[in-house]
């Protein structure tokens, strides 16, 4: 077994060089000659941002229960480290034991940003492993990839043996088992494939074949054996109770983004926002029980010497135990001098209540999302949020203490015009001058940080048929903005999202498997790290599309049919075609739909036979006698 | 049993990479594991009640590393040492702690510093004439450096900060560089910095290996003490 060295010259010349060498507590020790099964779980992006991950945690976890199995670490070098490895010939390895990627027996990517994809690239390529899937032999590991842009895997065809859509505490057993049987049977490669195509959730892209009409768009999608599935379904945890979630979380040495105690309360949300795609993905809504987080609030304390607990969920106002819960949890998070974070709440007065208690931190900003400027865009993205609502939370938590305030909006949602993005401008100020009298007992006043990002159309959801604005008319409108702010008060500071970003992208989230040569071509010029403004090129990423006779602008900027057949229309991921037809039209009708907590609205989760959709049937026959 | 501490600790090879804050962290974060009765400060952001002598720069490993540490009830040394051991991680070890009467005050006693700093050069030497150049280097009464403070960079005589100085040839081909400087919180001669004024003011081309703190020191009464021995103020 090879094991990469590292001297202190190489070390001693990177920024924070800790981020590769790994022995951090907690850390997993194994035998690796003692194991049947080497996973390496590879995070396309900067240590300090997925060692935020909590997916990673979990399944990093999760595998290293296993006796038979080592699941070790790999995250991208940043650009300095990465002049260096290959300067020096060193090929990526995992953390743990320094093993070089090409000798793992899996390769497993999370895909949480499009941005990431050519990372990927460029981590198999700096762990000597062929890039493209048709290149790799036996002695390669498989390349597999999940986390919720696997919902389409189109783009990553080429480069990807097999996707895993949805969660993966279980699966991922199948997966490995299925591994052993593969390694004992001698077989070849494709009969692994074949193999693993027949577990539920998993997707093999070459074991499909995609035709084209000749305007680009798809004629349709066809399995190439009767032995794989038509359709691929999401998988789930049908009870978050039942699967393990780890309390012995490797503690970073260097400080990382999400640097604390991660508690996830329930997976998928109840509300529906029509641009919000993990609010359709991860339905139905099933929530971990109050008793069990509290114990893992306890021993992951223990366990790890953290001083930062953070909920984690879509919306922690939705947890249907919540006062209880945060009741028990203060106690102890008091007691043991813990600060209890708590992201993505309602502002009332019962959370800001809580919000007081739970951290003794200096009351610094607190984050509002109306996402949009106008009540009749509110409505048309089902955001059940008024002008009223929100002057009343930020009158209340200025009155509390709480003298900065952030909004968040998009630009570019569809049916927008240039009097909801006065709108976002108009609710600023508003806010401002509702807030004069109250905040300046407070001495300073109120002041605003403004974001708007742009709005990028996402598979799954009810606007995956709506084009993007493009990058022209969301920076007119950008500046619009900035102009219509500054003429009115200095006590709002604007930022915005670049739009070519965004634009880049939307191309990804719902492209087809003809942009792998796009993709390819970008990272061979140099494409990486393009979530990082200093890193991302637009002009790089035209050239390549130029350079493999396709244009951005269909992908992104394209109004697509109802009746056109997506690139991901072969996988399920619970929520049907039909309710998100329906949805889109509502939409522009500027109706609301309800909640899953106050009634069913038939979006086909059902099929899953658990979590809130079946609560609430309860709670309706019971109603109903 | 006492209420405070003074400890020693040492940090080798496997721990060199992190810098002085995240060492502050990992031992605030053992101190939770193990389940230390450690004291807090009052106040919005209650903070362990924990100060360190001198910041520990990445690269470097040390032997001598000196902290105070205040609980709310009596705890015995050899307690404090063998549960904040187990909840170290490899590479960082309190090896000796004593009582002290007043806490914190770490910071101030720190005057002086022993170093051995392994380097390389490109042609062989042998070791007269390198104890020859170690001495005509600190015959020099005016050795100015630029440093690089808060404020800028700026010019420092580091002459009166080095209180000795020799080097020897090693059997192995490398050369170690035995520094005594003075250190603290007020001035500070950094080992890496001496190592660029040697070689800048000699001209001798030279690659720094690694470094080591083997010791440090407070001084007590115009005598060199270990930090340890100065408890009873």
């Amino acid at each position: 077994m090879m094991r990469v060295k590292l001297d202190d010259k190489l070390l001693m010349q990177v920024e924070k060089p800790a981020k590769y060498t790994g022995n951090e507590w907690n850390m997993v020790r194994k035998d690796p000659e003692a194991v049947q099964v080497r996973f390496a779980f590879a995070f396309p992006d900067d240590y300090e941002i997925g060692m935020s991950h909590l997916g990673m945690k979990i399944l990093y976890h999760t595998m290293n229960k296993r006796e038979d199995t080592y699941c070790e670490r790999v995250f991208a070098p940043w650009v300095d480290m990465e002049r260096l490895m290959r300067e020096r010939g060193i090929p990526l390895y995992a953390l743990e034991t320094y093993t070089p990627l090409s000798e793992f027996d899996i390769v497993g990517f999370t895909l949480q940003y499009e941005m990431s994809y050519t990372n990927i690239l460029n981590m198999l390529d700096l762990g000597g492993i062929p890039v493209l899937a048709k290149d790799r032999n036996e002695s390669h590991p498989f390349i597999c990839a999940g986390g919720p842009c696997a919902v389409n895997p189109e783009p990553l065809a080429d480069f990807i043996d097999f996707f895993v859509i949805g969660e993966g505490e279980e699966v991922i057993h199948e997966i490995i088992d299925a591994y052993k049987e593969w390694k004992n049977s001698g077989k070849d490669r494709a009969a692994f494939l074949e193999l693993v195509a027949g577990i539920e959730g998993v997707y093999v892209p070459s074991l499909y074949e995609v035709v084209y009409y000749d305007d680009g768009t798809i004629m349709d999608i066809l399995p190439k054996s009767e032995k794989v599935p038509d359709v691929v379904r999401r998988r789930i945890v049908k009870d978050l109770d039942q699967v393990d979630f780890p309390d012995d979380i490797i503690v970073p040495y260097i400080g990382t983004v999400h640097d604390r105690i991660m508690l996830e309360l329930f997976r998928g949300c109840i509300r529906g926002c029509r641009f919000c795609q993990a609010g359709f993905i991860y339905r139905p809504v099933r929530e971990r029980s109050p008793e069990k987080l509290n114990e893992l609030a306890r021993s992951s304390v223990r366990k790890t010497g953290y001083e930062e607990i953070s909920l984690v969920s879509l919306s922690t106002s939705d947890y249907s135990a919540l006062p209880a819960f945060c009741d028990e949890l203060l106690a102890f998070t008091e007691k043991e001098r813990v600060n209890l974070s708590l992201p993505s709440l309602r502002v009332d007065n019962f959370s800001l209540g809580l919000m007081e208690r739970a951290s003794k931190v200096r009351k610094s900003g607190l984050t509002f999302a109306p996402e949009a400027g106008t009540q009749r865009l509110r409505d048309v993205i089902n955001k059940g949020v008024t002008d009223e609502d929100l002057k009343s939370s930020v009158q209340l938590a200025v009155a509390g203490g709480w003298n900065s305030v952030k909004l968040y909006f998009m630009l570019g949602l569809p049916t927008e015009t240039m009097e909801d993005v006065d709108g976002i401008a108009d609710m600023g100020i508003s806010l401002v001058e509702s807030c004069r009298g109250i905040a300046d007992k407070n001495g300073g006043g109120l002041q605003i940080t403004l974001s708007t990002s742009c709005f990028v159309p996402k598979p799954f959801t009810p606007f995956q048929w709506e084009p993007m604005d493009d990058i022209e008319t969301l920076t007119e409108k950008q500046h619009h903005l900035k102009d219509r702010i500054r003429r009115r008060t200095r006590k709002i500071v604007y930022h915005y999202h670049n739009p070519r970003i965004s634009h880049m992208e939307a191309v990804l989230a719902r492209g087809d498997r003809r942009l792998g040569k796009v993709i390819y071509t970008a990272w061979k010029m140099g494409a990486r790290f393009d979530g990082w403004d200093e890193h991302f090129s637009f002009e790089r990423w035209q050239e390549a599309f130029r350079a493999n006779g396709l244009d951005s602008a269909f992908y992104a900027n394209r109004r697509r049919d109802f009746s056109e057949v997506l690139p991901w229309d072969h996988i399920d991921v619970g929520v049907s075609k039909e309710f998100l037809i329906r949805e889109c039209r509502k939409a522009y009708e500027g109706d609301l739909t309800r909640n899953c907590a106050s009634g069913c609205s038939n979006c086909g989760a059902t099929v899953y036979q658990t979590g809130i959709c079946f609560k609430q049937k309860r709670n309706n026959e019971q109603a109903g006698g | 049993m006492a209420r405070a501490l003074r400890f020693r600790f040492a940090r080798d090879e496997r721990l060199k990479y992190i810098a002085h804050l995240d060492v502050l962290r990992l031992f605030e974060r053992a101190i939770k594991r193990a389940a230390l009765p450690v004291a807090y400060t009052q106040g919005f952001n209650p903070r362990q009640k924990i100060v360190f002598g001198l910041p520990i720069a990445v690269g470097l490993t040390s032997s001598a590393e000196y902290a105070d540490i205040e609980f709310e009830e009596d705890l015995s040394p050899e307690t404090f040492i063998s549960r904040i051991n187990q909840s170290l991680p490899e590479g960082i070890e309190v090896l000796e702690a004593v009582p002290i009467r007043n806490m914190g005050r770490i910071m101030s006693l720190i005057a002086s510093a022993r170093y051995e700093i392994a380097f390389s050069m490109p042609e062989a030497m042998a070791q007269d004439e390198l104890s020859g150049i170690v001495l005509d280097f600190l015959d020099q009464e005016d050795i100015t450096v630029m440093k690089k403070t808060k404020k800028g960079t700026r010019p420092v005589n580091i002459r009166p900060l080095i209180y000795s100085l020799s080097a020897r040839k090693q059997d192995s081909g490398g050369y170690v560089m035995e520094a005594f400087l003075c250190a603290g919180a007020e001035n500070n001669l950094r080992p890496d910095l001496l190592m660029q004024a040697f070689s800048q003011k000699t001209g001798l081309e030279l690659t720094v290996e690694s470094i080591h703190r083997k010791a440090m020191f407070a001084s007590d009464f115009n005598e060199w003490k270990s930090p340890l021995e100065v408890t009873d103020d």
